[in-house]
């Protein structure tokens, strides 16, 4: 059993995680217990938040990004429905077992998670609708592969902010994706990928550069895979002057 | 690693108009938290592109081994993904919890893994502070870059004892006792080193709280 004055002289080791195993397992375990130790250790990690970044970045291997959304996206879709059933079966039991009273209460946790979802995409959607209400729009059509889709664009002169809406667009051809651009006084500014080709249109809301000077405008490019940093190398599909 | 001579010695991407930045700061990020709670695909496309490069220099900086860097990488955004709530990361903020998330990842994995012997016996044999060194890219392409400039001018700053303790701990993994051995001083001097390192590191980088999401 260790005196709280080990726990107080450790936290830093804690909160960096630099002790050795078995000491932060009992770091842990005494955590449970002690609100002080909790909040300091909070503390510490939040003043230490940053130091990871005197790293400097390192540069993804082609491909690296869009293989992460690709991966994480399915996973999530397949856990979900692994789970489906198991989790089905599993409340079924517990309703059989507790009765009304354990089913009427699941289901008001059940209602309660659905309407914290339903709030945080309520808020979302208010964001996206508040720049799309004040933003001038600009926008053109883009085909690609036979299929004609388009770039809209609310710009926000108020809070600087874009909301972008790329729409009919099939999927970008193997080795390839979709990359949207910001025309500026100094050259291209790389912006955000664009997952489409599921069917829907795709929609994001994006501040500007911090480099590169006055935005003069956006394109649409098809880039290959390769290509994740660095000026446009692929195809232009659509730009448009502010 | 940290292979910069010193924060001031490249060209820095000038930062426009600060005031607004650090407002639209603010209002991105809880854009993308917001959509990210409402599972918008999109913000994790913006997530990734904005965040990579960072979490990346982490992870591969502490296992040495590009392919398991990339998997704890892809890892923390799957956790995120999965669990992202309002208050994920505290005050710190989104991009604070990710590179947490993927450096305790990185650890686990290193300590899971039983890599730390490999590890000591491959540096008794090539000593030096080397390791993998993350490719510098253009800077103007990395949005963060100026965070990325401050918190390394605070650790440069630190007296090189110290800045080794804490490069060997916290950036490669290494324990307190191993460092000690390492370095041939004792595990006293090591922990001495190591908190007077993080208090000055604690005040330099408190108030630092601008990112870009």
């Amino acid at each position: 059993m260790k005196a709280h004055d080990w726990f107080v002289e450790h936290r830093v080791e804690y909160a960096t995680r630099i002790l050795d195993g078995d000491d932060i397992a009992t770091f842990e375990a005494h955590l449970v217990n002690c609100e002080d130790c909790r909040r300091e250790v909070s503390r510490i990690e939040t003043e230490l938040a940053w130091l990871p970044m005197s790293l400097p970045p390192a540069t993804p291997r082609p491909g690296l990004r869009r293989h992460i959304i690709q991966h994480v996206l399915e996973d999530s879709r397949t856990t979900g429905r692994r789970w489906l059933l198991p989790a089905a079966a599993v409340a079924a039991s517990i309703l059989l077992a507790l009765g009304g009273w354990a089913a009427g209460r699941q289901r008001a946790q059940a209602l309660e998670n659905e309407v914290t979802a339903l709030q945080a995409r309520t808020a979302a959607l208010e964001d996206t609708l508040s720049v799309m209400r004040r933003g001038r729009i600009l926008q053109t059509s883009v085909a690609v592969g036979g299929r004609r889709g388009g770039l809209v664009i609310f710009a926000d002169e108020t809070t600087h902010r874009w909301s972008v809406v790329v729409h009919g667009l099939p999927p970008a051809p193997p080795g390839t994706g979709y990359q949207f651009w910001f025309i500026c006084a100094d050259g291209m500014v790389r912006g955000s990928a664009i997952l489409a080709g599921a069917g829907g249109s795709t929609m994001f809301t994006t501040g500007m550069p911090e480099t590169g000077g006055a935005v003069l405008g956006a394109a649409l490019t098809m880039e290959p895979l390769g290509a994740a940093t660095g000026p446009p190398r692929g195809k232009e599909l659509a730009h448009l002057m502010l | 690693m940290l292979k910069r001579e010193s924060s001031g010695s490249r060209a820095r991407p000038e930062p426009s108009e600060p005031g607004r930045r650090v407002g639209l700061v603010a209002e991105r990020e809880a854009s993308i938290r917001q959509r990210l709670i409402a599972r918008d695909e999109q913000a994790l496309v913006e997530l990734v592109e904005l965040a990579t490069p960072w979490l990346l220099s982490v992870a591969q900086a502490m296992l040495q081994d590009r392919d398991e860097a990339e998997e704890v990488v892809m890892h923390t955004f799957r956790i995120v993904w999965e669990n992202i709530t309002p208050d994920a990361g505290g005050t710190a903020g989104l991009m604070p919890y990710l590179l947490r998330v993927a450096r305790h990842r990185a650890i686990d994995r290193l300590r899971g893994q039983r890599r730390r012997e490999r590890k000591v016996a491959a540096a008794a044999l090539e000593w030096g502070l080397q390791s993998i060194a993350p490719v510098e890219p253009d800077e103007a392409g990395h949005p963060g870059w100026q965070v990325h400039a401050q918190v390394h001018a605070a650790f440069e700053a630190l007296p090189a004892e110290q800045r080794t303790a804490v490069q060997l701990a916290y950036f490669e993994g290494f324990t307190q006792s191993e460092i000690a051995a390492r370095l041939g001083i004792p595990l006293g001097t090591v922990k001495t080193r190591q908190r007077l390192a993080f208090a000055r590191l604690r005040t330099a980088l408190s108030g630092l709280k601008d990112w870009v999401l």
